[in-house]
């Protein structure tokens, strides 16, 4: 009873979020409208794509230990296709926030240069082969898993495994004309050939706190007895590892245009540095990799929920920060955080928890017909 | 038997044998418990009751150490005690610091981690360790598991720990002696070491001095050799001209340097010292005057050394009187241009020391041709 009270709460929070949602276009300008948009468009989708890929990394490499938890990432990479209309609605933000459409634009000899990938039907291509794709691997991984549970048969597992390596090319490519398409043009002028490999890590690390996140409320509501701390314990070295892989390529791609120098590259930095931005980086840098990161050191600390539940809630929120940091500076202001980035908030929030509680009941807890899920219970470290 | 027992062997089929017999060893026995296993086993550090391992500890902290090591090393190399500019950026640039900061930690914790543990920790190489002379250890390292009380210089009860071991469900049991105590090391041992690294030394030596004789230029040494810069002065089939050397950009000057505009000595008459007649001035043009000028034209410049006499050549006197009315920019183009045998100076003297020559000549010319008002009025009293 208390379950649909909070689900009820939560859907009145979705509902006043919409009104607020339609109000900002015609109170606050269309163009912060789809920057929203676009900022949480991009926010439940790479979770959603950093969950499938999670759920494709342990069939390329055969993980057993993973096994047991593997339902989580795959009811959760049904994000995915919760954000297929969403984004085809995006492509209606294409003449208000991305310069390329406009011909004057193309006047200058580097955008123009670009015009061959940056026009907007060959954009519109892209977004539906990349949904298309993503729902081919949805409906291969988890299809197929959901299915496994009823009829038990291996079989699903050797398909598994020879698409997941196709699928990290297909993942590659498209994940990198998100972060290229959706983000890096809306300063079509910019180079950064990393930059694909920078949103990846973030999205994969979107992917793993959620997953985490889900693992533990499951485990809360005692839906997953049998998930030792040796479980928990990889999923925190997991987020550990890519915690660093994170500011790694973060930093690389920040340094490299730091040193050259060139004009065409620094103006991004400049105008994410200027005014209150700078200070917003700094704080990104800190909730993104040091205090993350200074936490999880001790052994310990890997596997417990408690200190866990917190890490995946503030790398979460950092992902968040990390797309803001990257999309909101285009309007030509200081960060922006109002009435409508709130309403925005409180409807995709809203709106996700309640698609994700439903999402929880896909199937059983555990794929109980692969036939690695008893070796993979029994995983210690 | 004369010997004292070092520890008590029980030889078991499984893991799973040892695990279940230690709590009953453990609770009865004196001595330290010991497992000896051909791989390692899950939960045998909880079932022996080790303590937490040391590793992380030290690797956290030398890897802390190398961090701020790298970090020092750069700010003073870099920043305090040779200071150099590097396309352009201050001195203090973290970003620059980071990579090397990085490698740095990680190889500090790295050996750390890696040396620690087989060092420090595990103290190998050990050659001397009793456990090696103990006949089941070919079968410890194939399929047997053992499990051994150490006496740690105690007495042990060999016949109740058999019992024990043997209730506790081993298959067999073994006596491992305490070796004998290694004596003092031999006068003959010792000779025979240090003569042995002497002829190591000496042929070692004499190894290198002649292969780097007989073979100077080795493969990856001489790569340094061959490099593809252009050296002063030499040709390059890179530019058109053929020079390697590049002209200034058309309508550029280097840093402090005006380009020589004057086209006459007559049009140089016109020009005035820009340099005040300071003490340190003169000093420079006395230095400058003594190093190129006064070679020819004489200490005193009166154009008389000794130079002059066994070539037969002529130089000008510079404080006679036609030369105490030649505007100083006359004498200012004479040294950077020349004129009849002289040489140009420009290259040798800049345009700072060229005009302190100029003040220095006006001095020359003075002391040589003093005026009766030159002698102050008390000295002529």
């Amino acid at each position: 009873m208390n379950d649909s009270k909070t689900g009820k709460i939560v859907a009145a929070g979705a509902v006043a979020g919409l009104v607020g949602l339609a109000a900002t276009g015609f109170l606050s300008g269309w163009d912060r409208f789809w920057v929203n948009w676009i900022q949480w468009f991009l926010f439940v989708l790479t979770i959603g794509l950093g969950c499938l890929f999670l759920v494709a990394l342990e069939h390329v490499v055969g993980a057993k230990w993973s096994v047991p938890l593997r339902r989580i990432p795959e009811r959760l990479s049904g994000l995915t296709l919760l954000m297929a209309p969403v984004g085809l609605l995006a492509l209606l933000s294409l003449p208000v926030l991305y310069p390329w459409m406009h011909p004057e634009s193309l006047k200058d000899p580097v955008v123009g240069g670009k015009a061959v990938w940056l026009n907007g039907w060959f954009f519109a291509i892209r977004v539906v082969a990349c949904i298309g794709l993503w729902i081919l691997a949805y409906a291969v991984f988890v299809r197929g898993s959901i299915r496994q549970d009823n009829d038990k048969d291996p079989k699903f597992n050797v398909r598994a495994r020879r698409f997941a390596p196709l699928f990290m090319v297909i993942f590659g490519i498209t994940i990198t004309i998100v972060a290229f398409d959706w983000i890096s043009s809306l300063e079509p002028a910019w180079y950064s050939d990393v930059f694909g490999v920078y949103v990846f890590a973030g999205t994969f690390l979107a992917g793993l706190a959620a997953t985490t996140l889900a693992v533990l409320y499951l485990k809360r509501c005692n839906r997953l007895p049998d998930i030792g701390p040796s479980h928990l314990y990889n999923l925190g070295g997991f987020m550990f590892a890519f915690i660093v892989f994170w500011s790694y390529i973060g930093f690389a791609q920040y340094m490299l245009i730091w040193y050259a120098n060139l004009p065409e590259e620094v103006f991004w930095y400049k105008e994410r540095l200027d005014g209150l931005w700078g200070p917003l980086l700094l704080g990104l840098a800190v909730v993104h990799f040091f205090v993350p990161f200074v936490i999880l050191i001790p052994r310990t600390a890997k596997g417990e929920p408690k200190r866990l539940v917190w890490i995946a809630g503030l790398i979460l929120a950092a992902h968040w920060l990390d797309l803001y940091w990257m999309i909101f500076p285009i309007l030509g202001k200081g960060p922006l955080f109002g009435w409508p980035e709130l309403s925005f908030a409180l409807f995709f929030l809203c709106a996700g928890i309640l698609w994700a509680r439903r999402a929880m009941n896909r199937g059983a807890d555990m794929p109980v017909g692969d036939p690695f899920l008893r070796e993979g219970l029994e995983f210690r470290l | 038997m004369s010997k004292q027992p070092y520890s008590v062997l029980g030889l078991f089929d499984s893991p799973q044998q040892l695990l279940d017999a230690i709590p009953a060893v453990k609770t009865h026995a004196r001595g330290r418990l010991e497992a000896y296993t051909p791989y390692p086993v899950h939960g045998m550090d909880e079932a022996l009751g080790l303590r937490k391992s040391p590793v992380g500890g030290m690797v956290f902290v030398m890897g802390l150490i190398g961090a701020l090591a790298a970090l020092g090393f750069e700010l003073w190399t870099a920043g305090i005690d040779y200071p150099t500019l590097t396309a352009g950026k201050p001195y203090f640039s973290w970003e620059a610091f980071i990579p090397i900061l990085f490698e740095s930690m990680v190889l500090f914790a790295c050996f750390t981690s890696g040396l620690g543990m087989l060092l420090l920790l595990n103290r190998l190489p050990s050659f001397r360790d009793p456990m090696l002379r103990s006949k089941s250890m070919p079968r410890i390292t194939r399929d047997k598991f053992a499990l051994a009380v150490e006496s740690q210089g105690r007495p042990l009860d060999v016949d109740a720990l058999s019992a024990l071991l043997r209730k506790a469900g081993a298959q067999e049991i073994e006596v491992v002696e305490q070796p004998e105590a290694p004596g003092p090391v031999s006068p003959h041992f010792l000779m025979r070491s240090a003569l042995t690294i002497a002829v190591g030394c000496i042929a070692a030596g004499y190894l290198t001095y002649w292969g780097v004789k007989l073979f100077p230029v080795v493969a990856p040494i001489s790569h340094m050799l061959d490099q593809p810069r252009l050296d002063p002065q030499r040709e390059s089939n890179y530019f058109q001209d053929g020079f390697g050397m590049r002209l200034p950009v058309a309508g550029t000057v280097a840093r402090g340097h005006m380009p020589f505009a004057v086209a006459s000595q007559e049009e140089a008459a016109r020009l005035a010292n820009p340099l005040p007649r300071t003490e340190e001035t003169l000093k420079r043009g006395k230095q400058a005057f003594s190093t190129y000028c006064s070679v020819c034209h004489g200490i005193l410049g009166n154009g008389q050394t000794s130079l002059t006499a066994a070539y037969g050549a002529k130089p000008a006197n510079l404080v006679s009187r036609q030369m105490q009315d030649y505007e100083d920019g006359k004498i200012y183009y004479v040294i950077a241009k020349g004129k009849n045998a002289m040489p140009p100076y420009a290259a040798d003297l800049s345009e700072e020391e060229r005009w302190s020559v100029v003040h220095y000549v006006r001095v020359l010319q003075r002391a040589l041709n003093a005026k009766d008002t030159d002698i102050s009025k008390e000295t002529s009293k």
